[in-house]
């Protein structure tokens, strides 16, 4: 019997892949972000409320990624941005090699933002990197405020929380201060910004960070 | 959910390192998890038990061991256990977010003849 010490590990090949799309997106000064969060938490309805302002000062793209159906990318399409579809066809995440491609089949040239929609669900995108520079989690009032702790990892992972649809805080029993309480527990550095796509309340000052982030990235 | 694919990964390192240190069959994977990786052990060994035949690790056992997750202080240099909800430094009560480990999803070894 032998013994073989490997000390590999399994994600090797996905970590390889997101260094690459690193260097390339460090290389076009371009702002990444990989938007995660569960199904119908509001993620598409979220960039369908930051397009238009921000497409006015900057250039930039949008990766979509669902199982099936190109029903995100035609929305996005309709907000008149360059926009791709990933389906992943049962998958629950995407992985770098499938950003990659995706970014082959878009103009990357003179690009300053990218936003990568990830599959709806709060579990298995957290573990793979794609190259981004920051992990986004839209979550909405309608889930509970127990999400955060259910789900911890992602929380723990991301650089920002976006609280979606507070128009309906008064029909539920979402409780805001245990959301904060146990956001902070996992990440104490994390920035929260309360939203609402029906309404409008919000979006400006989550608008307002996100152009900061991409000026940041265009002066270093 | 993702446990298929990372036993398929899995899989394929331990047949590439078999193959280079002429092992004829594999009797034994270990694996090392984190803490944070949120994986599920049964789920791992559902799909190991689906993945292995036909393979040089058809008979083989999987292990798999958890490793704690620790962060850095920088006020204090040291390194001290974390849960999700618990990062405070033992020392200085201060919050660090410099996970060390917990996320780490390696094969460690492989044992065959
Ligand atoms: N009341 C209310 N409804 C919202 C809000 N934001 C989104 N919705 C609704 O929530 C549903 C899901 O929104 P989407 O933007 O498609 O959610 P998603 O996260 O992109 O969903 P998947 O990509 O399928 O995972 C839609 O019917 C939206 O109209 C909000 O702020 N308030
Ligand atoms: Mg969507
Ligand atoms: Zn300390």
């Amino acid at each position: 019997m032998k013994q073989i010490l490997i000390e590999k590990s399994v994600l090797e090949n996905n970590d390889k892949a997101a260094a690459e799309n690193r260097a390339f997106l460090n290389a076009q000064k371009a702002f990444t972000i990989n938007l995660m969060g569960s199904p119908g938490s509001g993620k598409t309805s979220v960039l369908e409320n930051i397009i238009s302002s921000i497409s006015l000062n900057y250039n930039m793209a949008i990766i979509e990624g669902d199982l099936y159906t190109a029903k995100d990318a035609a929305r996005i399409a309709r907000c008149n941005t360059n926009v791709i579809q990933i389906n992943t066809a049962g998958a629950c995440h995407l992985d770098a090699s499938m950003v990659r491609k995706a970014l082959s089949h878009i103009d990357t040239k003179h690009l300053d933002f990218l936003i990568i929609e990830n599959i709806g669900n709060l579990v298995c995108p957290a573990s793979y990197d794609l190259g981004e520079d920051i992990k986004v989690v839209v979550m909405s009032v309608t889930e509970g405020n127990d999400k955060p702790l259910k789900y911890p990892s992602m929380f723990q992972r991301c650089s920002a929380v976006i609280l979606n649809k507070t128009d309906l805080l008064p029909m539920t029993d979402f409780n805001i201060e245990e959301f904060y309480q146990d956001v902070y527990s996992l990440n104490e550095n994390v920035k929260v910004f309360e939203i609402s796509c029906k309404d409008g309340t919000g979006v400006t000052s989550l608008t307002r960070f996100l152009m900061g982030a991409i000026r940041n990235k265009k002066d270093v | 959910m993702h446990e298929l694919s990372i036993i398929y990964n899995v899989i394929e390192i331990a047949k590439e390192y078999a193959e280079k240190n002429s092992l004829k069959k594999i009797d034994k994977i270990n694996m090392s998890i984190g803490e944070f990786c949120c994986l599920q052990e049964d789920s791992l060994h559902f799909a190991f038990e689906g993945l292995q035949k036909g393979t040089l690790c058809e008979n083989a056992k999987l292990h798999i061991e958890v490793q704690e997750a620790q962060a850095y202080c920088k006020n204090c240099n040291l390194e001290f256990k974390i849960s999700f909800t618990d990062k405070l430094c033992p020392y200085c009560n201060a919050f660090s977010h410099q996970i060390m480990t917990g996320y780490e999803i390696l094969v460690a070894s492989i044992e065959g003849e």
